[in-house]
């Protein structure tokens, strides 16, 4: 987190003391000033917290749910029978256990999100730094094909996309990205614009720099906090995106996630027979490490942007 | 095959359509619209059947939805009873000259179309023959008269044959439902040169039927008035309407709340939870359909140019052998149907039980995964370090795709399974989930190992038989093809044209089992089971629905919609319609938490870019 420091790391050391003061504000502190102030926010810290667990579980999840628990070939639990012994909520129809359906599910539902993410931050912060660098024709070209993104209605996009590339995870996640990269791109046009303006970029330029190197020494530094906020938000609506898409069947129809098993519960009759612990734990599931996601992106959000600290 | 007969392949949705699953599922909760209209006669309310209605020309439909509505506004010339006999409809009666070759109709006389124009035997001769000769009208039935030498009308009430083969099945070429149904000459002149695009969407439909088709909206309903004056006894009811579902859960809810009185295509969990209900019937009938697996064993084309990316290994019998042993049908009939199915050995489906064929002991593929295992083994397909098998020839791994529907929720069910039992047997399967277009497309063209797919068929089987025959091969050129397995043999082939000119039904039944033992033995289409299908009905709203017992073959009864909707009177009316139950309410959370989510979404994105904005 140190690299949120333009002025003293560009500057010459002379030049340094009056424009940047580098004493009161928290997040000038570093990394632990960081820390420090994301614990005062508690709704961040109980965002995190939930993302811990739910990181936790999954990750551990080979250690106690073996392959034959998941295996229809394998399991004998009732069918569709609600909660009783050995299976705290209840089976699926062919027998499995909604329990750890769910915490595998998480397995599925969190890297889709998360590498949807990465593929959305990457693709948005690479368009919005160029178009901001270069701007002319470049950057117009650039944001008039981001605007049209930005029209474009997501979900039914994205349910096209999922239709041409064809099913499974990885046509979802690029389904995802496609969708949602724009607004990224938009915000770190904004600020790409906003920090050449700056004169430690002139000096740079001054000094010989070409664009490429503004653009990753100097530029990108100071847009990825924003980054960063902006990608906690975006995985929480990834991995939504994800449920949607995958409960309207356009996922992997025999892998194991949350939007799959809320899919497999509507077709297979579950809401007309009342089975309520085959619906409602994937739901609350996904709504929880949403709000995860969100409660700890709005805090990171509220320490490291820049313009929130400007304006308190 | 590929695209065509649906009406004998259950509807699939199209991938794009699922979209609007959610939309479906909160109409139907919500509203039931135009349900109440009711004048003194009674209405007749039940979903579109199948995935709905592909188009109202009769020339083009294939959805079951589509054959569904005609099979009540437009005639046939006879049909067929449930327990096979035949019986008039348009024609009186019937004869055959000696050499088998002419067929002689007696039109009924004094019949009229829904606009006051008599129905003549020229109707169906010109009928007949635009299918013959017009490619575009052959595009639903062209099979049906692909015998057909001459179809003429020397006068208004004779209509008469000439076939270039004997053909026994003449009887089942024009019937309700499954066959060709016979459209106003008057009417339909006019539209031959635009036939393709012709959507016959003035309403009232000129038709003639138990039902004159009063009003159609796409993806919403289909309006019936009844014909008072029907020769085989009016409706019992005055109007009928089939609503739009794209989902039975929500067709299943109306049901319940009494917005419906019939819904057919339930998938077991609703059947069961419909069978506890107090109000409902829901019953079963023997299944018309079987659903299995196909082996491509060497995609071809007529003149044997080997095309497609089929692996080399599924052209050996033995291997075929392999999976169809590794296979418990049983299980798959308990957990994916929950018992509501029968284990599947035969082609043909246990609704044509005097044609149905059963593997005698010896022949039997059961489920035998050691024997399965060791079949492989002589056969040299050795196990490599990880578990999987090696193709001695080609060196390759035995490893398949596993291609299946994408909105068939069996389908990625069964699938399922059958790649943890291949896996034992040391056979990798990837699952591949396609749309149906896809998936039928690469089919065609020989582009797949292993297909999931299902068939049904009306009360004559030649169709089903015809896409398994050598002629049903793509061309030179790998186009036209209706084949469904690429499945070619001489034997077959032979019996099938033999079948087809055997007018003792003995006789026939004999050769048709000998046609599904050399399918059985090939395993190129590997049964699996046939479903019952799955129907109820609300007992205080409608009497007459046919749902018996099984009988002593352990067959339910079954009716097609045709006589099922002519059937059904209204019941004395209790109008209370008992409260929707809890099922209704997780339906309606659901569908809160879901609609809640997506707008969450837009929601958090605006935020985000209004948020972000400088």
């Amino acid at each position: 987190m140190t690299h949120h420091e333009p002025l003293t790391k560009a500057d010459p050391p002379v030049a340094a003391p009056p424009v940047a003061p580098v004493t009161s504000k928290p997040r000038h502190n570093g990394f632990t000033g960081f820390i420090r102030s994301f614990l005062r926010i508690r709704s961040g810290v109980a965002g995190l917290g939930i993302l811990v667990v739910f990181a936790l579980l999954a990750l551990c999840a080979p250690l106690f749910i073996s392959h034959n628990d998941l295996d229809v070939i394998k399991v004998d639990g009732p069918s569709l029978h609600s909660p009783t012994d050995g299976y705290p909520l209840g089976t699926d129809q062919e027998g499995r256990s909604i329990l750890l359906l769910v915490i595998w599910g998480a397995r599925s539902s969190l890297s889709i999100g998360l590498m949807a993410t990465v593929l959305t931050v990457v693709l948005g912060s690479a368009v919005g730094l160029i178009a901001g660098h270069y701007g002319g024709w470049i950057g117009k070209a650039l944001m008039h094909l981001t605007d049209w993104f930005i029209a474009l209605p997501g979900l039914p996009l994205a349910i096209s996309l999922s239709a041409v590339i064809g099913q499974g995870t990885a046509s979802i996640t690029i389904a995802i990205a496609i969708t949602s990269w724009s607004s990224t791109a938009r915000l770190v046009r904004a600020q790409t614009l906003a920090v050449e303006a700056k004169p430690f970029i002139e000096r740079a330029r001054a000094l010989g720099a070409g664009g490429p190197q503004v653009m990753l020494r100097h530029v990108l530094p100071n847009v990825t906090p924003l980054i960063l906020v902006s990608s906690t938000l975006t995985v929480a609506s990834a991995i939504l995106s994800e449920a949607t898409l995958t409960f309207l069947g356009l996922g992997d129809p025999t892998g194991i996630s949350w939007g799959a098993m809320l899919n497999s519960a509507l077709s297979g009759g579950a809401v007309t027979s009342g089975a309520w612990w085959y619906l409602y734990p994937p739901g609350i599931a996904i709504l929880i490490v949403v709000l995860g996601f969100t409660l700890t992106g709005r805090a990171v959000e509220t320490i490291l942007n820049p313009r929130s600290v400007k304006t308190r | 095959m590929t695209t065509s007969t649906p009406l004998r392949r259950t509807g699939r949705k199209a991938a794009a359509l699922t979209a609007s699953l959610l939309l479906g599922t909160a109409a139907g909760l919500v509203a039931a619209p135009a349900a109440s209209a009711d004048d003194g006669g009674g209405t007749l309310r039940m979903p579109i059947t199948g995935i709905g209605i592909d188009s109202l020309n009769p020339f083009l439909a294939y959805f079951a939805g589509s054959l569904d509505v005609f099979s009540g506004i437009y005639p046939a010339l006879d049909r067929v009873e449930q327990d096979g006999t035949v019986k008039p409809y348009l024609a009186d009666s019937w004869t055959t000259s000696s050499d088998k070759l002419t067929w002689t109709f007696k039109i009924h006389k004094g019949l009229k179309w829904s606009d006051g124009k008599p129905i003549t035997a020229e109707d169906a001769a010109w009928t007949f023959n635009l299918i013959m000769k017009n490619s575009t009208a052959a595009t639903a039935n062209g099979s049906l008269v692909g015998n057909f030498a001459s179809v003429s009308a020397p006068d208004a009430t004779t209509l008469v044959v000439k076939t270039k083969k004997p053909q026994a099945t003449m009887l089942s070429v024009s019937i309700p439902v499954s066959g060709i149904p016979i459209v106003p000459k008057h009417i339909w002149e006019s539209h031959v040169k635009d036939l393709k695009n012709y959507k016959n969407d003035s309403f009232p439909i000129v038709g003639y039927g138990p039902w004159t088709l009063t009003d159609y909206k796409p993806e919403q309903y289909v309006k019936f008035d009844a014909n008072k004056d029907f020769l085989l006894g009016a409706p019992k009811y005055a109007h009928m309407i089939q609503q739009a579902f794209k989902n039975t859960d929500a067709a299943v809810a109306a049901l319940r709340s009494g917005q419906l009185d019939y819904v057919s295509g339930l998938n077991p969990t609703q059947y069961q939870a419909l069978r506890s209900q107090s109000g409902v019937k829901a019953f079963e009938q023997v299944g018309n359909r079987w659903n299995g697996i196909e082996v491509n064993g060497g995609a071809r084309t007529r003149d044997g140019k080997k095309i497609g990316t089929g692996h080399p290994a599924l052209g050996d019998v033995k291997v075929r052998e392999a999976l169809a042993l590794a296979i418990d049908r049983a299980t798959i009939v308990k957990r994916v149907r929950d018992g509501l199915a029968q284990v599947g050995a035969s082609y043909l489906p246990p609704s044509l039980p005097q044609y149905a064929w059963q593997p005698s002991g010896s022949e039997k593929f059961g489920y035998d995964p050691a024997k399965a295992d060791s079949v492989l083994d002589a056969a040299g397909y050795k196990k490599g370090s990880d578990g999987i098998r090696v193709d001695p020839k080609s060196k390759r791994k035995l490893e398949f795709r596993l291609g299946i529907h994408s909105d068939d929720d069996a389908d990625a069910k069964v699938s399922t399974y059958l790649a943890g039992w291949f896996k034992e047997i040391g056979v990798k399967v990837d699952i591949q989930s396609m749309s149906s277009s896809k998936l039928n497309a690469d089919l065609a063209k020989g582009d797949w190992d292993i297909l999931m797919d299902s068939w049904s068929t009306g009360p004559d089987p030649t169709y089903l038989l015809g896409i398994q025959t050598c002629a049903a091969l793509p061309d030179s050129k790998g186009e036209g093809g209706s084949t469904d397995s690429f499945f070619c043999d001489k034997d077959y082939d032979d019996l099938f044209l033999r079948q087809q000119s055997a007018f003792d039904d003995k006789q026939r039944a004999d050769l048709l089992r000998r046609m599904q033992a050399i399918l059985y033995k090939a395993n190129e289409n590997i049964m699996i089971y046939n479903a019952n299908g799955l129907a109820a009905y609300r007992t205080d709203r409608v009497n007459g629905i046919v749902a018996g017992k099984a009988d002593s073959t352990g067959a339910f009864p079954a009716q097609n919609s045709f006589d099922q909707y002519l059937d059904a009177t209204p019941a004395k009316a209790s109008s209370s319609s008992s409260g929707s139950g809890s099922g209704t309410v997780i339906g309606v959370s659901v569908t809160v938490v879901v609609v809640l989510a997506a707008g969450g979404v837009f929601l958090a994105r605006r935020r985000s870019s209004s948020d972000d904005r400088e």
